[in-house]
């Protein structure tokens, strides 16, 4: 096929057109000239294409783009019928009759009517040349077949069809002649005018719904990311944050966003901010509202200036700091329910170019399955039609604690050892950012970002991914944003609602869009009007959540000014917060929780009692409380929770204060408890280490009762000067023998405490802030209460440190001897009451070195026995370490050593001819060449 | 050249024997000297079907049973002189024995310490 010359091609063009423009005329259809001429001739490169291959026929040359041009405007007009429609419906029936009588007219009219002015122009220019300097403007180069090439005039306003135009001609020839459909489609559009505009002045709600009916949540879900409903900076964070993954995951570098992309953006908001703006006011003609929006959108636009800026630098930085993947590696969305935050992530993340796969509550969540599906979407490719890279979408990630956290699970490990690694590389190189990315990728780190959203931040289940994430809160969005939405869906669907209603009912609904949508979607289907007064047996749909115990604590102690009086108008306030607050507390389920809050907290609270009546009433309820948990934990008789919200509403109607409660978390029950466990600990450790004789006749109830605080005196007497040893008199020696020998025997002594804890030593008497000495286990502590101060008095800490050292002595001692004794051990132990403690003391106090004083203080029948074994060991120590059990007993039997050696040397011998010897890791087999004439 | 083999015992009917494999040396005392006719080696003892348990003087071997890849023959010599002088005499080898497993101690002996013994050494 030749490549047409460019004076042919225009002869065709024209000749072309004035038959076409002929033969629309005859089939007398209203539009179909003007829009084909005026199509045709916009579309040169298309034109000329379809041309060269005709040519040999001209007649199908010119049949080709009529049908073409027939059958497109036929889609469109098409199309345009199904828009029509759903206006329609909208409208009132007389204005659809107007529209619909030349639905195609209008359509056709409405496309080209600003093409129209450009065709003179354009008809006059050169369309096709085989220079391109001849043609004006964008051209496109053709390459015929043969190799010969054309360059072709590029008409903007033709750009966008020419695809789809293409397309359509690709796809072949009509089953039907292009006239016999135009007929059908016009007759099936007047029909269905007709029905229509029947059926409207009917009743118009049967026709907007149809059964298969969307939900208008996700009919009318923000769709891009200026449609948004939540608040545009974490919007915009969130954003940012998948943009950090670019790097990773798209390879390509980070780039700083430029200073003329910023401030487009910045136009591009304000601009969308302006119409929507304008777009508020034509709809909605809220006037008064609006003044303030614009001058709120204006400032929020300037914060949004410095906010990309700051943005910006950061990119910037962390580029630098991080190749690759954003520092927190996955990003936590949290919030009430109802307030977008899903549809943020899916819109983010759309936005970004990703694909999402969403894991959900209701999906299987069990930890392996999890991770291997992690691991899919982290790490593969799909190579089916969607090729885009996939983030990953967990919802409700808190859902159950034990299979939420197989999923949090996963991640962490995954996103620590991402860290690991990163930490690691990046000491390497910082240069080789693509090679890196690809080597990571084969290791099982995170490599795709992954949002994760929860209604409840502070889960248990959360608390580490906490704090490896980027954590978003997500905050009610203003009401009138809520309700300017509505409206606009409100109108859409053809739903009649007062504003006032619409904000009652985002309020009740504290913003949760998709309660309200689906409130309005069923009272819509229905035929019912919102009523205001009657919200919140209306609403439906709402998403279970468990609000957080401080809000159940402070629902508790609050009464709701507004609402209530509001409520208490209409006649069922009293009775609605019994509802509410009864729902509130069950809902929240941990009882044992709530009523310790109220317990520990109400207190705290201004209320107005003179005579401590409510107080009282307020213990009292609560007494009833703890035995009725008592007898349910006991009798395991859960049902009988129930009565539990019950006594929190009465506490409730006694004391709720309109101020804002100082709520604390409840902690002193913990707090005690521990106490008690850790001093009962200590009680029972060091019962157990007194010398049985003692210990016996304390039960530590007794001992805690009545024995310490006495204890204590004794342990810390008056009389004794803080002087050294050898100074003191021999009373003060009796004195301080005495108390070492108790403390020995209580197994007390003083320690050195540390430094981290001064706050003991210092309150009892040791000034200095230098080594402080305490009671080793520290019996002082079972006096220590709250505002009271025992009034035992404390050595110094010269005296202390004396008695210390005695007392480490006096134990050693007191440990050898009653280890050899034995069964002496009653006698040895007691030596203050065997021996007279004069004696003793004086030793003590005068030599210095332990075994004296042990030898002297050591009862008579003790030491002397100890004397004679070790004579009797003395000259003859034994080589075997066992012997030294065996031999002292037959001693006297044995005879000498070396003959018994050798003779069990002989036993051996006779009893074991033959021995292994063991060739520890190797082997030393022989081979042996074996002859043949060995064999012969 | 053909070395003739025969085997005595017909078809399956070849006595079994096996190979005790030590790592290690069985030696034995040097008070003994040449006397080790009819020398006492060790108790030998199959616990299951594949462990065995090998007890030589003061240490117990533990090993299994282990078939080897190639089966051996025991083979014994035997020369037949026959009537023709020394050209004529002939050897045969004599199929004694096959070997299909060895029993394998390659583990570290445990020591045996005997209680009785020690006692024995007291009183006496």
């Amino acid at each position: 096929m030749d490549v047409p010359l460019a004076e042919e091609l225009e002869w065709l063009e024209s000749a072309f057109l004035q038959e076409e423009s002929v033969e629309e005329f005859e089939e007398e259809l209203p539009v179909a000239s003007g829009a084909g001429t005026v199509d045709d001739c916009l579309n040169p490169p298309f034109q000329s294409q379809v041309s060269s291959r005709k040519r040999p026929s001209s007649l199908e040359s010119k049949a080709a783009p009529e049908i073409s041009s027939e059958d497109k405007r036929r889609k469109r007009s098409a199309a345009k019928d199904d828009e029509e429609e759903e206006d329609m419906i909208r409208c009132s029936p007389s204005k659809d009759q107007s529209a619909f009588i030349s639905p195609t007219h209008v359509d056709a009219a409405a496309d080209f009517a600003p093409l129209d002015e450009l065709s003179p122009a354009v008809a006059e220019e050169r369309f096709l040349s085989r220079f391109a300097s001849e043609i004006d403007g964008d051209c496109i180069p053709v390459t015929g077949p043969c190799g010969e090439r054309v360059y072709a005039k590029m008409s903007a306003g033709a750009m966008d069809y020419m695809p789809k135009k293409l397309g359509i001609e690709r796809s072949g020839l009509l089953s039907e002649p292009i006239n016999v459909l135009m007929e059908k489609v016009e007759q099936e559009a007047l029909l269905k005018a007709l029905q229509e505009s029947a059926a409207s002045s009917v009743d118009s709600v049967e026709v907007t719904s149809p059964d298969n009916e969307q939900l208008w949540v996700e009919k009318y879900a923000p769709k891009s990311f200026t449609e948004l409903l939540s608040d545009e900076q974490t919007n915009r964070e969130v954003l940012l944050w998948l943009k950090q993954w670019d790097s990773c995951v798209f390879g390509s570098h980070i780039r700083a966003t430029s200073d003329d992309v910023l401030s487009s953006l910045r136009r591009h908001c304000s601009v969308v901010q302006h119409h929507k703006a304008y777009g508020h006011k034509n709809a909605f003609g809220q006037k008064a509202s609006l003044n303030n929006q614009i001058i709120n959108q204006s400032n929020t636009e300037n914060d949004e200036n410095g906010r990309l800026q700051g943005s910006s630098e950061m990119w910037n930085k962390l580029s630098k700091a991080n190749n690759g993947t954003p520092e927190q590696k996955v990003l936590l969305l949290c919030g009430p329910p109802g307030l977008g935050k899903t549809t943020l992530a899916h819109v983010a993340a759309r936005h970004s170019g990703y694909r999402i796969v969403e894991i959900n509550a209701s999906d299987d969540r069990s930890s392996s399955t999890i991770e291997s599906k992690i691991i899919d979407v982290l790490q593969m490719n799909s190579v089916t039609a969607d090729t885009r890279p996939k983030c990953l979408v967990i919802d409700e990630i808190d859902g159950s604690l034990g299979e939420g956290k197989g999923a949090v699970d996963v991640i962490l490990k995954m996103a620590t050892a991402e860290k690991k690694h990163v930490g690691s590389k990046d000491s390497s190189s910082d240069v080789a950012t693509g090679k890196i990315t690809s080597k990571r990728r084969q290791t099982a780190t995170l490599s795709r970002p992954v949002i994760c959203i929860c209604n409840d931040l502070y889960a248990p289940a959360l608390r580490p991914l906490r704090q490896i994430s980027k954590v978003h809160m997500f905050v009610q969005p203003a009401v009138s944003r809520v309700v300017n939405r509505l409206k606009y869906i409100c109108k859409k669907e053809g739903f009649k609602t007062s504003s006032m209603a619409l904000t009652t009912l985002a309020e009740y609904t504290e913003c949760d869009i998709r309660s309200c949508l689906n409130t309005l979607q069923f009272l819509n289907k229905k035929k019912e009007n919102l009523n205001i007064l009657e919200v919140s047996s209306q609403v439906v749909g709402r998403k279970d959540v468990s609000r957080s115990a401080f809000d159940v604590w402070k629902e508790v102690f609050q009464k709701k000014k507004a609402k209530h009086e509001r409520k208490s108008v209409k006649g069922f306030g009293v009775h609605g917060d019994f509802k509410l607050l009864d729902s509130l507390i069950s809902n929240r389920g941990d009882y044992e929780l709530t009523m310790d809050g109220i317990h520990e907290n109400f207190l705290q609270l201004c209320f107005h009692d003179p005579i401590m009546q409510k107080t009282v009433r307020c213990l009292d309820v609560l007494g009833i409380s703890d035995y009725l948990f008592r007898y349910i934990m006991r009798a395991q008789q859960m049902s009988l929770l129930v009565y539990q919200p019950s006594i929190a509403i009465t506490i409730n109607r006694l004391i709720a204060q309109v101020e804002k409660p100082n709520i604390e978390w409840p902690r002193l029950f913990h707090r005690c408890r521990a106490m008690l466990m850790e001093k009962k600990d200590l009680l029972t450790s060091w019962h157990s280490r007194i010398s049985p004789y003692i210990s016996r006749h304390l039960s530590s109830e007794a001992f805690v009762e009545d024995v310490v605080s006495p204890l204590l005196y004794i342990l810390s007497p008056k009389a004794l000067r803080p002087v050294a040893l050898h100074l003191l008199s021999e009373n003060e020696k009796g004195d301080l023998f005495q108390l070492v020998d108790t403390m020995v025997s209580y197994s007390i002594t003083y320690k050195n405490s540390k430094p981290e804890a001064p706050a003991v030593p210092q309150k009892y008497g040791s000034s200095s802030d230098a080594p402080a000495f305490s009671f080793d286990p520290p019996i002082d502590e079972l006096v220590n209460f709250k505002g009271y101060q025992s009034g035992h008095a404390t050595l110094s800490l010269a005296m202390k440190q004396i008695v210390a050292h005695e007392v480490g002595k006096h134990r050693i001692l007191r440990g050898s001897a009653g280890a050899l004794v034995g069964e002496a051990g009653d006698a040895a132990a007691l030596p203050s009451k065997s021996s007279s403690p004069a004696v003793p003391g004086g030793d003590q106090g005068r030599g210095k070195t332990p075994p004296t004083l042990g030898l002297s203080k050591t009862p008579a029948n003790g030491a002397p026995k100890k004397a004679y074994r070790d004579s009797n060991r003395a000259p003859r120590r034994p080589a075997n370490f066992f012997d030294r059990f065996r031999k002292p007993s037959k001693e006297s039997e044995t005879r000498g050593d070396e003959g018994r050696e050798q003779e069990a040397g002989k036993r051996d011998s006779r009893r074991r001819p033959v021995l292994f010897k063991y060739n520890e890791g190797f082997t030393n087999a022989v081979k042996r060449p074996v002859r043949l004439r060995e064999l012969l | 050249m053909q070395i003739q083999v025969r085997c005595a015992c017909g078809e399956g009917g070849c006595p079994e024997w096996a190979i005790v494999e030590l790592q290690g040396v069985v030696e034995a005392d040097p008070s003994i000297g040449n006397q080790l006719q009819n020398l006492e080696i060790g108790h030998l003892c199959c616990s299951s079907q594949s462990v065995y348990k090998f007890t030589v003087g003061y240490h117990e071997l533990s090993g299994t049973k282990v078939p080897l890849k190639k089966p051996l023959l025991v083979l014994k010599k035997r020369k037949e002189e026959s009537l023709g002088g020394a050209e004529s005499s002939t050897t045969e080898l004599e199929v004694i024995g096959i070997i299909r497993h060895r029993i394998l101690f390659k583990n570290r002996p445990k020591a045996l310490i005997s209680v009785p013994q020690t006692k024995e050494k007291k009183t006496g």
